[in-house]
């Protein structure tokens, strides 16, 4: 008579673990916290986590917060919806016309490498000082990877599926709307997780030229004073803000990809 | 003859043997000339130096490479970010270099041309205007501050514009985004021969002031004072070669000389650096009221942390102050 078997599966499967996460980021900052209080960090080298929530607590209090997130904001939700929707709408072109493909991709190829910051004289020229050259900083930066993700995304659909809706006789709009745009889904929502955050990193450069609010002029301004404390703080912002975006995106992939289960 | 052999192999030994390292963060600007000279014409080695020159493209790193320990000595422009840092007993001050002084042409107010042919012909009427700077707390910034001040506009009616970048700001002016600048005279007089934008004054006219200065950190001064001593000794020489080259301008054989070596350590044309030239005071001096000055304005603008005390910042034992 054999002994059953143990049961040997399982062992790499990843669980959730709802609180590791939190002990781990609030042990980092408790070691950071003790290091600086016992003065073995230099306040110049690295602020205090103290100093850090001191200098946001600071800028809530003055309002200054509100005035910096809603200038960015609003550049960044600007910049993501036109360079987002441009980048769709050639990505899926690129996807599915042979001669947008054969001549968009090595043009898309040739300037996404470009990067933004060298263009700035050339935008203030073109574009002014105002939000024009800030907002198109963003969607420039937007576009090509929302490009590149939504049509590999329409590349990846699975040919048999396109085959068989065809072979039904389903018009080609219909087979664009109900099976090639639902299977390119989870690509496109990987462009728009990797593209909202490019924007946030954009949010620095495009604030280069000449903004007075904005987190990433906080940002610049706070690191030309050599004031630490707050731009660290400005780029705790911008961290949550990435957060924030993350968790949106997540739930935007659970309520249109439910399908898939 | 033997014995005068060993002492020549000794004498060569001996020279590298005893040359101390240091190391100093610069900029190839021509404000930067004194320790050009002081190197190239062996002040330096003579104090038993081997400096080593680091090289960056704004004030600001400079002043840092300083405070990370990158490098022992640094000079150059005085920002609002270097007395942050010097307010928290990183940096301090130990003889001048570069003042804006009259007759010199180092800074230009410019004016886009839209905005000279809606009338604004003279840094008198800069004030409301919109103003293209580097950096918030830049010695630009500085500069428009000490116009306010002197012709008595309000610069919280001005838009200042803060580009990051010198190409940046010739391109705002360029084409008419901003009505207002300061740039160098070597930005400055290229973009008016093109009729890019006009030069309607200069700073070292209307606002002269302490621009740039050499400093260290206050642990050289407490660990390695000798070497700092020694340091400042060549540095006067090199200023003192300076005055004679460029100031005194009593011996042309000295001044085509120093222009050679400006030209090779900054990498520019001789025409362009000789139209530059910062006033830089002959025995290295600076003066500790105009650097209070500076200190209080940033203050008073909220740009600098109100614990600094200017007194803390210049070291006075080196080369003394001129007030």
């Amino acid at each position: 008579m054999m002994a059953p078997l143990r049961f040997r599966g399982g062992g790499f499967t990843i669980q959730p673990k709802r609180h590791t996460g939190w002990i781990a980021g609030l042990a980092v900052i408790a070691i950071w916290q003790g290091a600086s209080s016992a003065g073995w960090v230099s306040p110049i080298f690295l602020p205090s986590p103290a100093g850090i929530a001191q200098a946001l607590a600071d800028m809530a209090l003055s309002g200054q917060l509100w005035r910096h997130l809603a200038a960015s904001l609003k550049r960044i939700v600007a910049g993501f919806v036109l360079g987002g929707s441009a980048g769709l709408a050639i990505g899926l072109a690129l996807g599915l016309l042979s001669h947008v493909r054969a001549a968009g991709l090595p043009i898309i190829s040739a300037l996404f490498p470009i990067p933004k910051i060298a263009l700035l004289p050339l935008f203030i020229l073109w574009f002014g000082i105002g939000e024009p050259s800030k907002v198109a900083t963003i969607a420039l930066g937007v576009f090509f990877p929302m490009a590149i993700a939504t049509y590999s995304g329409v590349d990846q659909v699975p040919r048999t599926l396109i085959r068989m809706a065809q072979s039904f006789d389903v018009p080609a709009l219909a087979i664009v709307g109900k099976v090639i745009l639902p299977g390119a889904l989870p690509g496109i929502l990987a462009g728009v997780r990797i593209s909202a955050s490019i924007g946030l990193v954009l949010v620095v450069a495009a604030e280069m030229i000449g903004a007075e609010f904005g987190v990433g002029a906080y940002i610049l301004t706070a690191g030309n004073l050599m004031r630490t404390e707050d731009l660290l703080a400005g780029v705790c912002l911008l961290s949550v803000l990435g957060i924030t975006v993350g968790f949106a995106v997540s739930a935007a992939e659970r309520r249109l990809l439910g399908w898939r289960q | 003859m033997r014995l005068l052999s060993i002492a020549a192999a000794l004498a060569l030994l001996a020279t590298p043997a005893l040359a101390e390292k240091t190391s100093l963060s610069v900029l190839k600007l021509a404000s930067s000339g004194p320790v050009f000279l002081a190197q190239d014409l062996g002040h330096f080695a003579a104090e038993g130096l081997e400096v080593e020159f680091k090289f960056f493209a704004a004030a600001q790193p400079v002043a840092v490479a300083v405070v990370s320990g990158d490098a022992e000595f640094g000079v150059t422009g005085l920002t609002a970010g270097f007395y942050n840092l010097a307010g928290k007993g990183a940096l301090k001050i130990i003889a001048g270099q570069s003042r804006e002084q009259p007759g010199y042409k180092l800074s230009a107010y410019m004016v886009s041309n839209q905005a000279f042919a809606a009338g604004v012909r003279s840094p008198a009427d800069f004030g409301g205007r919109s103003f293209a700077m580097t950096q918030v707390g830049s010695t630009f910034h500085y500069m428009i501050g000490l116009l306010a001040e002197k012709k008595g506009f309000d610069l919280s009616k001005n838009r200042l514009l803060a580009l990051q970048s010198i190409p940046n700001m010739v391109s705002a002016l360029q084409g008419g985004q901003a009505d207002t600048a300061i740039l160098p005279s070597t930005v400055a007089v290229p973009m008016m021969d093109r009729g890019d934008a006009k030069i309607v004054g200069w700073a070292g006219d209307e606002t002269p002031w302490q621009l740039g200065a050499l400093f260290t950190s206050p642990k050289m001064i407490d660990t390695k004072k000798a070497t700092v001593e020694r340091f400042v000794r060549a540095y006067k020489k090199g200023v003192a070669a300076y005055d004679l080259a460029f100031q005194k301008k009593g011996d042309q054989a000295a001044t085509d000389k120093a222009l050679d070596i400006l030209a090779r350590y900054t990498e520019q044309q001789k025409g362009a650096i000789a139209a530059g030239l910062p006033y830089i005071e002959p025995e290295a001096r600076f003066s500790a009221r105009d650097i209070a000055k500076q200190v209080a304005y940033w203050q008073a603008q909220g740009q600098a942390d109100k614990s600094i005390e200017a007194k803390d910042i210049v070291v006075t034992t080196f080369v003394s102050s001129i007030d």
